[in-house]
């Protein structure tokens, strides 16, 4: 199980990606957990915002694509995860 | 006088000296008042987020009896808010209009910026404030917490501390400051869509205008100048110079861990993506090289007529929201030729650097 977070927009217009193989974590059982439960099903299109950043989620058969603003609760715990398990 | 309801545990707080009565003794220069002046000053400083609060829970009606302070156009009102590495905005105001330096220097810079950006667009084009009327510019700093941005939220520009491993903070470059608030101009004037064709045409508005900014601050010519946006903002960690150049595009960095500067500099390496809103800010590269050149065959300042002619070209009647970037080399073709005529240097300047970019075809490169 693999979940990737692509982060592009914001002023600099870079891209950045994080992945997580979740069989490589200390605690895969708490991913798996984890990413089962997220609202992959709930997330709304959104407007962008101007220098904002965009991310690009994926974890299959899921892949959303939320605006910065839509990257709260659940989704902000996530990529706070993933890009902990990358040292950033 | 207004008084706060009580909330959040705060009693009541009402005060006797009005703000801008301690606005007048703060700016007092005579030694005879220095101590008057510090106590005014530190006072301001003090009650400066519970006016802020107070405002925000009762905002001026109609019914307010007392005018507002009358505004001389041209004069910048600056606030500066700090969100002490949380979320939430405008956060507690730290400096306002003619305070002195405070000891973060973050938010001088960011003063400095808004002032800087006040500058360019009153003295070179008349215009007062990014909405032209003399808009208070806010600015918040220390966003949220190794918060790797900056941007503009519709009302007031917000700026990251950066992590620290790639980024430094937000507010290092006056090319950035320019760029955010530019964004503010543009949504006041031609409001240019943010995605694809029109997205990049934002992105490169805001370069430009951020690239005059810093220029007309330093005082330098086409020639001296960088042209990079961002200068600065890249730790000692990575191998790149800024986030972007308008005189090369695609030079800016190469780095491990970054990859290559992908702006292409003309139409024949156009990007096709769906990430960062179709390309805005990589595509942005083609109309930043179109302006350099303009500047570069003018030579001089490039915030005289290259500036001008792209200024009023935004502010004019030939875009709408959807210009792509065959509409908007013609508008400002169309503009240089009313500003400076036909046959002038500055129409011919404008049509060859959209022709050189490949927005233009051929066989426009001639002067009509």
């Amino acid at each position: 199980m693999k979940v990737i977070v692509s982060r592009s927009g914001g002023m600099a217009g870079i891209r950045l990606t994080w992945e997580v193989r979740v069989e490589e974590q200390p605690d895969p059982k708490s991913w798996a957990e984890f990413l089962n439960s997220l609202p992959w099903d709930d997330v709304t299109d959104s407007e962008a915002d101007v220098d904002r950043f965009a991310y690009r989620i994926r974890c299959a058969p899921h892949e959303v694509v939320l605006a910065e603003p839509q990257v709260c609760g659940p989704w902000r715990d996530l990529v706070d995860r993933v890009r902990a398990a990358n040292g950033m | 006088m207004t008084t706060p309801q009580a909330s959040d545990g705060l009693r009541p707080h009402c005060t006797i000296v009005p703000p801008y009565l301690l606005g007048k003794l703060a700016q007092l220069d005579d030694p005879r008042f220095e101590k008057a002046a510090a106590a005014a000053q530190q006072s301001l400083l003090l009650d400066a987020h519970l006016r802020q609060r107070r405002l925000e829970d009762h905002p001026l009606s109609r019914f307010d009896a007392r005018p507002p302070r009358a505004h001389t156009p041209g004069e910048s009102n600056r606030t500066i808010s700090d969100a002490g590495g949380q979320e939430h905005l405008p956060g507690e105001v730290v400096r306002t209009e003619g305070q002195p330096d405070a000891d973060d220097t973050t938010v001088n810079e960011a003063y400095a910026g808004l002032g800087d950006t006040q500058t360019l667009f009153w003295t070179q084009f008349g215009r007062d404030s990014i909405d032209g009327a003399g808009l208070p510019l806010n600015a918040t700093v220390h966003y949220g917490k190794k918060y790797d941005n900056a941007f503009w939220d519709g009302k007031r520009m917000v700026f990251g501390d950066g992590d620290g491993e790639i980024f430094n903070r937000f507010t290092i470059s006056a090319s950035m400051i320019g760029h955010e608030l530019a964004h503010g101009v543009t949504q006041f004037t031609a409001n240019l869509d943010y995605q694809g064709q029109s997205g990049a045409l934002n992105e490169s508005l805001s370069d430009v205008f951020g690239a005059l900014v810093e220029q007309l601050a330093a005082g330098q010519s086409t020639a001296q100048a960088s042209w990079l946006i961002g200068e600065g903002l890249f730790t000692d960690q990575v191998e790149g110079l800024a986030l972007r150049s308008m005189k090369a595009p695609g030079t800016a960095y190469d780095d491990d861990v970054l990859g290559k500067d992908p702006q292409p500099s003309s139409m024949a390496d156009y990007v096709e993506t769906d990430d960062d809103n179709g390309g805005v800010h990589l595509n942005s590269g083609i109309p930043n090289r179109a302006f350099y050149l303009v500047a570069e065959a003018l030579g001089g300042n490039a915030w005289v007529s290259p500036g001008r002619i792209w200024y009023e070209t935004l502010t004019g009647r030939g875009l709408d929201r959807q210009s792509d970037f065959a509409a908007f080399a013609q508008a400002t073709a169309t503009t240089a030729a009313r500003l400076y005529g036909t046959d002038s240097a500055a129409h011919e300047a404008v049509v060859r650097a959209w022709t050189s970019v490949g927005v233009l075809p051929a066989e426009n490169n001639q002067p009509h």
